[in-house]
């Protein structure tokens, strides 16, 4: 059993030796997310997709999602693993957040209950994958909040553009998530520059 | 039997018709309104104020008290902005400038349709020769209704809507409420918002639970019971009869002004209304009533919240651990209606006499029980008094008589075993011994019982039924003397949308 130990933990230090080395090699990956059968190609979630191995610190930022004049404000947050989100109500109204599953999966559906104007309650978000936020008494409210594994993401502008940067050299998947269009693969190889990467979201 | 008598029980079978069918057209009142032209404004779903339309939950009844407006920061939330009649600097132009007021942006327009499929129970044949009514019948009552209503800036707001199908393709429509209210009156003499408001017009009274906009698919019958003196009136071989003829129904709408409060977060209500006695029925687009007395209607109500949570209890709703929902509480009111029924004008019924006026009130209390947005009981008490004369139409007397009166009420209980699917149960009850010896029903006491459902397919689309279990109304078998009895039972299931 300390064998096994002791080869996890050997595996996980190689690897973020292998992520500190690579970080001096970083690069950045841009793009462009085309659409088809979609509105918009905006708030399209790009990000790198779980490396097998690494492992990432959670940040300490709290990045706070807001509920004013009855619409979750941003629509779409992408947060890394393990951060925790702040829920704030600015209405004068009663609110509620409530998530019925992360990426499909009910058993991690998770209801905060309700807060008056000005107060926030947080939540740390431990699993990969999207809940789909939303208020049990305006049903018309939704956000999403894309738990990435990597701290490598963006989300896309309303020309579709986005950028990741601070990307170690490497050899990674991105996937995309969007709220109308299906999962996108791309595989990208970063070096030192920038490398881009175009991806096109299917209905 | 002779011929005569043989007309005699058709006749008075005939009548019996006439009153089951009175009653059917008085308790089939088509209800009310949810009011799409406010989710459009706000961007918001039929949930935001209705748990099951058009029955309003607590921030619904706050939209509705404050004027058709959000009860806090009404501006943010509005997503049409208003069309702005005069600049708000004109207020301090005034009066040497029309105060600057405003109108909705797009027309606050929404419709509502409601058509039901209707089994009824089979009628004995002496019934079906007189009245004859389908076992079964498609989208009856088939109702289209118009509505308009809003807000004109902080004070004023209306209402209009109009049942512009009852009755029939191509009938005459049936206008429900169409009112101007004016929130907050009280402002001028510094008491506290909204504890005095007033509105003019055509309006549904501030009635303890609302007959227009209640969530089944019959009315109450209690608030549908008019009031006729026993016996038959006089005419041919009847010499001597009472006088009490009327037709007044607290349900209907009625035309008048309108003071009333909510005040302390609403939990408090007051109304006071004077007005003209009952308008009109709808779809029949006729006045019942035809009088120059006005009456006067008081209603009162307080809300004991039992919300634990102070700051939950003074909110618009409660704050849950699983999010906002109404109030647990116990709502307590009283009310009273006085009025004059007047009858023959310039003699036109007895010509020995001049204007015959019966007095009458109507007085009960209420209470409701709501526990969050999942189960509320509720019911009404009431007692009906008319004055009654004895005319003579041979010694050409008139003398005061016996009064007529009756009590009854109701208990409802609904039960949301979903957001989308709610169970309901009520119980109506008159006791009137006069509508039991005109042959309204089998005993003094008319009871009926309605199980239903209610489905949300979608916030603004219902499917609705009810079963009625009827009380036993009397019939006479050919060349029977006594009567017997059926119920005319149905069971009433259809569509409701709104958009």
């Amino acid at each position: 059993m300390k064998l096994v130990h002791a080869a996890v933990k050997a595996a996980v230090v190689s690897s973020s030796v292998l992520l500190l080395a690579g970080a001096s090699l970083a690069g950045e990956i841009k793009g462009k997310v085309s659409v088809q059968g979609i509105k918009s190609a905006e708030n399209i979630a790009v990000y790198v997709d779980a490396i097998p191995g690494a492992k990432f610190e959670a940040p300490t930022t709290k990045p706070v999602m807001d509920q004013a004049k009855m619409t979750f404000v941003p629509h779409v947050m992408v947060v890394q693993v393990g951060t925790t989100v702040e829920f704030l109500n600015s209405d004068p109204v009663g609110h509620n957040v409530y998530w019925p599953s992360i990426s499909g999966n009910k058993k991690l559906a998770h209801n905060m209950g309700t807060w008056p104007k000005g107060e926030k309650k947080g939540f740390q978000f431990n699993d990969v994958g999207v809940a789909p936020l939303l208020c049990n008494v305006h049903p018309e409210m939704s956000g999403y909040i894309v738990v990435s594994p990597t701290p490598y993401f963006a989300l896309t502008d309303k020309n579709g553009d986005f950028e990741i940067k601070n990307v170690p050299a490497g050899k990674y998947t991105l996937k995309t998530w969007s709220e109308e269009g299906k999962v996108t693969t791309q595989t990208v190889e970063v070096g030192a520059g920038t490398v881009t990467a175009d991806l096109a979201v299917k209905k | 039997m002779g011929n005569n008598e043989k007309l005699a029980v058709k006749a008075v079978a005939a009548l019996l018709v006439g009153i089951v069918v009175t009653f059917a057209l008085l308790v089939m009142v088509p209800s009310g309104n949810a009011i799409p032209a406010f989710s459009r404004k706000y961007q918001t779903s039929c949930t935001t104020c209705h748990n099951n339309y058009p029955e309003l939950n607590d921030f619904g009844l706050a939209f509705k008290k404050n004027g058709f407006k959000f009860p806090k920061d009404d501006e943010i939330f509005v997503k049409q902005e208003p069309v702005m009649l005069g600049s708000k600097a004109q207020k301090e132009a005034f009066p040497g400038a029309v105060y600057p007021g405003e109108i909705p942006g797009t027309i606050p327009i929404a419709f509502r349709y409601e058509g039901n499929f209707v089994w009824n129970a089979e009628q004995p044949p002496p019934v079906v020769t007189t009245g004859y009514v389908p076992r079964t019948d498609l989208f009856v009552p088939n109702t289209f209704t118009i509505i308009s209503a809003g807000s004109f800036g902080p004070n004023f707001s209306f209402w209009i809507d109009d049942d512009i199908s009852a009755g029939g393709s191509g009938a005459n429509g049936g206008l429900g409420d169409a009112y101007l209210k004016y929130n907050d009156l009280g402002h001028i003499f510094h008491l506290p918002t909204n504890a005095l408001n007033v509105r003019f017009g055509q309006f549904e009274l501030d009635l303890p639970f609302t007959q227009a906009r209640t969530p089944y698919l019959t009315g109450y019958d209690i608030f549908s019971e008019g009031t006729m003196a026993q016996g038959p009136a006089c005419g041919g071989s009847v010499t001597v009869c009472g006088t009490t003829n009327n037709p007044f129904v607290l349900g209907l709408p009625q035309r008048g002004i309108e003071f009333g409060g909510s005040p302390n977060n609403g939990n408090f209500v007051w109304s006071v209304a004077y007005v003209d006695g009952t308008n009109s029925a709808y779809g029949l687009n006729t006045a019942l009533v035809t009088r120059n007395t006005k009456d006067v209607y008081l209603h009162t109500s307080y809300q004991f919240n039992l919300e634990r949570d102070p700051e939950s209890r003074h909110g618009i709703q409660a704050a849950g651990a699983t999010g906002p929902h109404d109030h647990t509480s116990i709502r307590v009111g009283a009310f009273y209606y006085h009025g004059t029924n007047q009858q023959n004008f310039g003699g036109s019924i007895y010509p020995f006499t001049g204007t015959i006026n019966d007095p009458f009130y109507r007085v009960g209390g209420e209470v409701r029980f709501r526990y969050r947005s999942k189960f509320e009981l509720y019911g009404v008490g009431m007692h009906g008094h008319d004055s009654n004369h004895l005319v003579d139409t041979v010694a050409g007397t008139v003398t005061s008589t016996n009064a007529v009166t009756f009590t009854g009420g109701f208990a409802a209980a609904n039960y949301w075993i979903f957001p989308w699917l709610i169970a309901t149960m009520r119980y109506d009850f008159v006791n009137s011994p006069s509508d039991w010896i005109n042959g309204a029903s089998e005993s003094p006491t008319r009871n009926r019982f309605s199980p239903g459902y209610t489905i949300l397919v979608r916030a603004n689309i219902k499917i609705i039924g009810e079963y009625d279990h009827y009380w036993g109304v009397p019939f006479f078998p050919n060349g029977a003397i006594s009567p017997s009895f059926y119920r005319p039972n149905t069971f009433i299931t259809g569509i409701d949308y709104a958009f």
